[in-house]
């Protein structure tokens, strides 16, 4: 490993961590293996092509950026009728055995150095359990981030035949620490059967902050989850959205959108799994960039051998508006069960001239032209999200960045 | 070959896979020495800075890892250099290669009877090359273009013949024997291939071909390709290989290297049926000047593993490239293919057309980079996969890469997967046609846009092929 280790990262670190939030033995034993692991894990996998790494993850400098012991828990739980919204710290208490069963199912704090390093640290817990045949709308978590580093851990478990729309909202606290952070989060989703997960998410974190998110689902028969996301903050954003259809006729979208400007990075994935049969995904990704800004995309459509009667589509477009920005996309199609409908397709240009000269010379000014027609272009993003909050939050957060 | 109808009654089997009895006047030792590669090079004749660039790639591929990390690649394990014998000189009477098939020993002569070499040379080829072994041992262009200047010979005799063309093109600008492992094996222990110059707007109206056959077992066969072509020119290159299959492993590490002069045509066709024990391992890398035209055709049939992804680059404004491409996996092969495109000017083009067939627990995979240069602005390019499955044990991948520096660019990539449509085949059959026939009709409809940029008798063998494939009697 090469990236700088916390200075306080040890194990004393992580028994205080556990001691101060009074956690049961198993958690903390989780917290150590995960550090432990760290020594022999690699930085989460980035697409090198002849001559070049995509996103040079081992330029994190955790040394700087990480303060294990001064995390500030600022987040706001919204919880609907029936549904239960709990920091884990409460949730210890009040499901202990349900934590317990489900907590690193879905990701496995090995996965990569970073999502171990997560695991061993993180402070702020939020589990969000809805019971059988529930069915709950507006569930939200609300962080904000005001310590030098935040480590996160998202548990939402559905039993059968329940539903829940949940918004997570990532921004940069009023009272933030100077300086460089860092903002990690692990998301694992647990859909039971039949149940339908809608997970939201809004990134707006300031421009001093690195980002790293690994969201994961894992489908039950019949079960839908459906990710959005939507980037527009940080220095540097790590996202990984990725669904495992482990169960027959189970279904995913993915939703994406991003807006990146001056010197932002954006490396942003979206994977899809199907080990069952009649599993169908969507993949949808759409992506604006100005100034210097950078753009990394990997898709994945895994198709298993199993996997009988398989649909799977993914769709990838990036808007360049600034000739010094860059766009790198890798979709990959990998199909090991001809029983197969897949197709993906990607594509970047910049906003189209004819447009352009059209709203010109209906005496729109090129500025308002210009703007009008990147809106324009996450439309069919916009379309693609369900929850009205959401979809104008993310509209009105692009409309203020083209105004700048 | 006259007719389709002459092609139809060959036995496209029995021409590909005959044996012969092993004869060569010379066989280097097993493996890869400073000792081996200085015996070649002497054998050859060859001059000082020859032998200075083959020592020098021998360090880069000392030094250079085996490709193991890319995803999802084939497995190389099986290649160990030290077991390959690098260089056969078959025991042709003269140390040049001859201009008349009848001047070639018989059982050498036979061989390129059945793959109907001298046949197409009579009736649609400007030039033919025939590489057996390590070795060119027929090479013949008709009269009208030597005069108008035109080189085509092989590169052996090139490097005597035309040193400076040679000194100045071969594996420094376009295929540096640092661009990868295999192109530093190629350039330590190459032998072989073909030299073609094309004049400053020399039009060569027919296709000229070389024909790489490998016989001997447990060889590796590293044939050298050099094309040329100056302003305003136009030349079609054909290559097509064969060897028949034996139990040890057989590597082929061929280079090719391909100047596309400014606002010249230079199309690349090959259709390659390796034995299914051959480990297919190439680079190929053109450079293409302004207003220049670079078009790649290529089907991938056989060997065992196959690694290749022909590459342009569009180093002047207004050059363009194609590329067509066709993978065929049955049991047991990896056909790992695809295209590289760097645009590097203004108002570059290229569009990639890749289609693949994997069945019985074959893998294709698509692997592809489109590389677009900060200030190549006013470029597009356009990239198609089509991925066609048979059976539940076959895989097809997909995994193109797109690095996009520029805003003023028109950037598309589309990919499909399916299995071959009960629909139609339910449509073909209650028209009278049998299951076979039926998936027969729909393959080669599939891969129609490759056949159709092909002369006939390629596009004809290549069908011929598929068929086998198809009915499992091949390999």
């Amino acid at each position: 490993m090469s990236a700088q280790v916390p200075a306080d990262l040890s194990e004393a670190t992580v028994h205080q961590i556990a001691e101060r939030r009074d956690e049961p033995d198993w958690l903390r034993e989780t917290r150590l293996k995960a550090l432990k692991a760290m020594d022999r894990l690699e930085m989460p996998d980035v697409i090198n092509t002849p001559g070049r790494r995509w996103t040079d993850l081992d330029q994190l400098d955790f040394g700087e950026l990480a303060d294990p012991l001064n995390q500030s828990d600022d987040t706001e739980r919204v919880t609907d009728e029936g549904v239960e919204v709990l920091s884990f710290t409460e949730a210890m208490v009040e499901y202990p055995e349900l934590l317990e069963e489900n907590f690193g199912s879905v990701i496995d704090p090995e996965t990569n150095y970073l999502t171990a390093l997560s695991v061993a640290l993180f402070t702020t817990g939020t589990f969000v359990y809805v019971p059988e045949g529930v069915d709950a709308e507006d569930v939200t978590i609300r962080t904000d981030m005001n310590s030098r580093s935040l480590f996160s851990h998202t548990l939402v478990v559905t039993e059968d035949s329940s539903s829940v729309t949940i918004l997570e909202r990532i921004d940069t606290g009023d009272e933030a620490v100077e300086g460089e952070r860092y903002y990690s989060n692990l998301v694992e989703v647990d859909a039971g059967e039949n149940s339908y997960v809608q997970y939201g998410s809004l990134q707006t974190l300031d421009r001093d902050t690195y980002n790293v998110t690994l969201k994961r689902g894992d489908a039950d028969v019949y079960a839908t989850i459906d990710w959005i996301e939507g980037n527009l903050g940080s220095r540097l954003t790590r996202s990984d959205i990725e669904t495992e259809l482990n169960g027959d006729s189970s279904e995913s979208q993915i939703v994406g959108a991003f807006f990146a400007h001056e010197d932002q990075h954006f490396d942003v994935n979206a994977r899809v799994w199907h080990e069952a049969e009649h599993t169908t995904a969507d993949l949808v990704t759409r992506g604006v960039l100005d100034d210097t800004a950078r753009s990394v995309y990997e898709g994945v459509q895994d198709v298993g051998r199993d996997a009988w009667d398989t649909n799977s589509y993914q769709r990838e477009n990036t808007l360049m508006l600034s000739d010094d920005s860059e766009a790198d996309a890798s979709p990959k199609l990998i199909i090991n069960n001809h029983d197969t409908e897949a197709s993906h397709s990607a594509t970047v240009g910049q906003v189209d001239q004819e447009d352009l000269l059209y709203l010109t010379s209906r005496s729109i000014s090129e500025r308002d032209a210009r703007n009008m027609l990147v809106e324009g272009f996450f439309v069919p993003v916009f379309e693609e999200i369900a929850v009205d909050e959401l979809r104008e939050d993310l509209q009105s957060r692009i409309r203020a960045r083209l105004r700048e | 070959m006259s007719s389709n109808e002459d092609l139809k009654d060959t036995n496209t089997e029995a021409r590909f896979e005959f044996k012969k009895k092993e004869r060569s006047s010379f066989q280097a030792e097993k493996g890869l020495t400073e000792e081996t590669i200085r015996v070649i090079s002497e054998d050859k004749g060859e001059p000082e800075w020859m032998l200075k660039r083959r020592l020098r790639a021998l360090e880069h591929f000392q030094e250079m890892p085996m490709p193991t990390d890319w995803p999802g690649q084939p497995d190389l394990s099986e290649v160990d250099v030290d077991e390959i014998v690098p260089y056969i000189r078959p025991d042709v009477e003269t140390r040049e290669s001859v201009d008349d098939w009848t001047d070639l020993p018989d059982d050498i002569k036979d061989t390129f009877d059945k793959l109907g070499i001298p046949e197409a040379e009579k009736n649609a080829l400007s030039g033919v090359g025939a590489q057996y072994e390590s070795e060119v041992v027929y090479q013949n262009m008709q009269e009208q273009w030597e005069e108008k200047g035109v080189i085509f010979c092989n590169m052996d005799e090139a490097v005597r013949e035309h040193e400076d063309l040679v000194r100045e093109h071969f594996m420094t600008k376009c295929v540096p024997p640092s661009d990868n492992k295999f192109a530093a094996l190629h350039g330590a222990i190459w032998s072989g291939g073909s030299f073609v110059y094309v004049p400053e707007d020399t039009v060569v109206e027919m296709p000229v071909q070389a024909y790489f056959r490998m016989n001997s077992e447990g060889m590796g066969q590293f044939e050298h390709t050099l094309i040329i072509a100056e302003e305003g020119s136009e030349v079609h290159y054909i290559e097509g290989c064969s060897a028949p299959k034996y139990s040890a492993f057989n590597l082929h590490s061929g280079g090719v290297e391909v100047f596309v002069g400014e606002d010249a045509h230079v199309q690349y066709s090959t259709v390659q049926n390796w034995s299914k024990n051959t480990y297919n391992l190439n680079t190929k890398r053109a450079l293409v000047e302004a207003d220049g035209r670079m078009e790649w055709i290529s089907g991938s049939m056989g060997s065992k593993a196959t690694m290749l992804y022909p590459a342009s680059i569009l180093k002047g404004r207004g050059a363009s490239d194609n590329h067509i491409t066709i993978a065929f996996a049955g049991e047991g092969q990896n056909i790992d293919t695809g295209a590289k495109v760097y645009h590097n000017a203004p108002e570059t083009k290229s569009t990639i057309e890749s289609k693949s067939i994997s069945k019985d627990g074959g893998r294709t995979n698509y692997r592809g980079l489109v590389h677009i240069a900060d200030g190549a602005s006013d470029s597009s390019t356009a990239v198609e996969c089509d991925a066609l499955m048979f059976d539940n044990e076959s895989t097809s991948d997909t995994m193109p890469y797109m690095e996009i520096n520029e805003s003023k660019v028109d950037v598309a990539h589309e990919a499909t997967v399916g299995k071959i449509g009960d629909e139609d085949i339910f449509y073909l059959q209650s028209r009278g046609l049998d299951d076979d026939d039926a998936k027969q009709m729909i393959v080669s409809g599939f891969i129609e846009p490759l056949t159709e940029e092909l002369p006939i008798e390629y596009a004809v063998e290549l069908n011929r092929l598929v068929e086998l494939e198809m009915e499992g009697s091949l390999g």
